[in-house]
């Protein structure tokens, strides 16, 4: 059974994702594993720990919430916490699972802003060595 | 990380991939020149040193570098105690974790309340300069004499830095190193010409030529020293990140003795080249002058234009650098208490794009803001005696945590002369010092002749009474979340147990403030 990873940070944008990740993962017969990365910015300083235990929480919380919305869809969902950047987390989970593509969300925002945010959907299109869907956030869904 | 040897999980189970448990720092770990790196950028020196060269000349006169040499003593006593707390909490807390462990919740509270207020004054010192050096950048000198205009644009500073912080960018490493780099050569070479041109007579008229008096302590009377101390603790703020982050380099048996020491080196040797360069071009009388933006004033005596922009643009990237080395972390130690029930809970998030405690952020940046336009308003002179306060501040928490170390420690204390001296003499003798100076400053604050604006608030000056006022206001919030969540207060303090440093004991406890409930 071949997989499709997808990425997922509980906004809009990767609510499609995970959607279409799924409907796919149907109609291929793939399974699915929802990836959540999570380095902390900043690289030093005090209570770092502590910073990435919240995140920590914050990642199984989505994970859950990923795994509800794809067994209500009729299927079952592996996850993965990866601490890395999220670019990093989702071509790793992908090589390491032999993945048949990666399904992100696009936020819908301009370039600029995407460039100084630092976008997943564009840097993965690079970086990747698999097919790489985008899918688009929608209507009104997300800022 | 080997991907490969990684088995695939159950279907429906959330995997934690290898290296989770190896927390934070160790997967990035850093190397020597980043450990240097982090130690200088920390403290900023440009902007360290512009902001209070001239606040140290007026306190001390012609001894200030004496001042600069011995305020760092009490640090590198105290730093001690960082590398050891390090050590027993691997969760590379600070003060608010570890206070709380060694002294319990009440005191813990009190030093992490410490940090917060401390980063919201320096917040907006920083943002004074930054305004200022902004304006002087693009030489519009009307601009820069306007107060109104220096604090719009100190307040787009603040915004600024705020989101950055918010939206986690980060500079690379080596874009890091780079601009450190330029910094320190700019400082250094300020010096050089500066000390040239006094020996070449082209100096200002105040100019004398240096005299090795200028660095012998012992000239100096005891209330100079306690308050030019106070006032030079300030610029080795943020120097002791460093005894943290040692744990984590590459190759921990070599390189975090040796970038400590590298890093000490540079700093000492900045502060002390750059003071005495400053004051033998200007003369004290020049220094005091010009207190409030030393560097902008001299830079363009000394290098003319427009070299003269190379000292501003160091001075602003060393206040941009700070953002990611204070305020960051001040942010972490507040969604650390929240997490501990010792803050409401809304502290504690992170943000689900970012990644960053953004609710703790936005609400230091914001509370900055306010700080910063309300003492303008109130007053330009109490933004500088806020310099003071932070001071004592400073003094407080980094004391505490010295005193704290030898707490944790003391079973561990007699067995070894190492651990004697390292754990308890140090830190110990480091946190006094500390306190003494926050006692003696205390006291001499107390009279109003003594601060910057010399205006008196209540019948004292106005630092201490800044001081006096954030502590009660502490206080009191604590015991307004004592009351809603006393399960934090409840804590009970721990102790390293006999053997935790030679390996024969396990280190105290749970990990991490927020567990063990």
């Amino acid at each position: 059974m071949s997989q499709i990873v997808v990425g997922y940070d509980g906004c809009g944008c990767s609510d499609a994702a995970l959607d279409r990740a799924i409907e796919l993962a149907k109609q291929l017969g793939d399974g699915i594993t929802v990836v959540f990365g999570y380095a902390p910015p900043g690289l030093w300083g005090g209570e770092i720990a502590e910073h990435e235990e919240a995140i920590e929480e914050l990642g199984e919380r989505l994970m859950a919430e990923a795994s509800r919305r794809a067994a209500a869809a009729g299927i079952e969902a592996e996850t993965e916490l990866v601490p890395k950047r999220s670019t990093e987390a989702l071509i790793d989970v992908a090589a390491r699972r032999d993945a048949r593509m990666i399904v992100v969300g696009s936020y819908g925002e301009p370039p600029l802003k995407g460039f100084i945010l630092g976008s997943t959907p564009n840097k993965l299109l690079h970086l990747s060595e698999r097919p790489v869907l985008v899918v688009p956030s929608r209507h009104g869904d997300d800022g | 990380m080997e991907s490969a040897a990684v088995p695939a999980p159950a279907p429906g189970q959330t995997e934690h991939s290898p290296g989770v448990e190896d927390k934070g720092l160790k997967k990035n770990a850093i190397g020597f020149a980043s450990s240097v790196v982090i130690g200088v950028a920390s403290t900023a020196p440009g902007y360290s040193l512009a902001a209070t060269l001239g606040f140290v000349a007026a306190a001390v006169g012609l001894e200030s570098p004496a001042i600069l040499l011995i305020s760092f003593v009490p640090m590198f006593l105290v730093a001690g105690g960082y590398y050891y707390m390090n050590k027993a909490d691997p969760d590379c807390g600070t003060s608010f974790s570890w206070v709380t462990k060694a002294m319990g919740p009440q005191l813990g509270w009190i030093a992490g309340w410490a940090i917060v207020i401390a980063d919201i004054i320096v917040m907006a010192n920083l943002a004074q300069i930054a305004g200022l050096y902004t304006f002087l950048l693009f030489g519009w000198t009307s601009a820069a004499a306007s107060t109104v205009a220096v604090t719009a644009v100190g307040v787009v500073w603040i915004v600024l830095m705020t989101a950055i912080v918010v939206i986690g960018i980060e500079l690379s490493a080596r874009t890091q190193i780079g601009l450190l780099a330029a910094e320190i050569f700019t400082l250094a070479l300020f010096a050089v010409v500066a000390l040239i041109k006094v020996y070449a007579g082209s100096a200002a008229p105040g100019a004398i030529h240096p005299s090795l008096s200028w660095i012998n302590p012992f000239s100096l009377s005891p209330s100079e020293i306690s308050a030019g101390m106070l006032l030079a603790v300030f610029i080795y703020w943020g120097w002791d990140t460093t005894a943290t982050v040692n744990e984590e380099t590459e190759d921990p048996g070599e390189a975090p003795g040796k970038a400590t020491v590298v890093s000490t080196v540079i700093l000492l040797g900045i502060y002390i080249i750059v003071a005495v360069a400053a004051q033998a071009y200007t003369g004290v009388g020049g220094l005091v002058e010009h207190q409030e933006d030393v560097l902008s004033s001299l830079g363009t005596e000394v290098f003319g234009s427009p070299l003269d922009k190379l000292l501003i643009i160091a001075v602003l990237t060393s206040a941009a650098a700070s953002t990611q080395t204070t305020i960051l972390p001040t942010a972490r130690t507040t969604l650390s208490m929240a997490r501990a029930h010792a803050l409401p809970g809304s502290l504690g998030k992170v943000h689900p794009r970012y990644l960053t405690p953004h609710v703790s952020t936005l609400l230091m940046g914001g509370l900055s803001v306010v700080w910063y336009v309300g003492l303008t308003i109130v007053s330009e002179d109490i933004l500088f005696d806020s310099l003071a306060a932070l001071g004592l501040m400073i003094a407080f928490y980094i004391g505490i945590t010295g005193v704290a170390c030898t707490i944790y420690y003391r079973r561990e204390l007699l067995r070894s002369v190492k651990n004697f001296f390292f754990i308890g003499v140090g830190p110990t003798v480091g946190g006094v010092i500390l306190f003494y100076l926050l006692v003696k400053n205390g006291i001499e604050l107390a009279d109003p002749a003594n601060s910057e604006s010399g205006n008196s608030w209540l019948g004292l000056g106005p630092p201490l009474v800044i001081a006096i006022s954030f502590l009660i206001l502490g206080v009191v919030l604590m015991c307004v979340q004592w009351r809603k969540f006393p399960a934090f207060f409840r804590r009970r303090p721990q102790v390293v147990p006999a053997g935790f440093l030679e390996g024969e004991a396990p280190p105290p406890g749970p990990t991490g403030v927020g567990e063990g409930e």
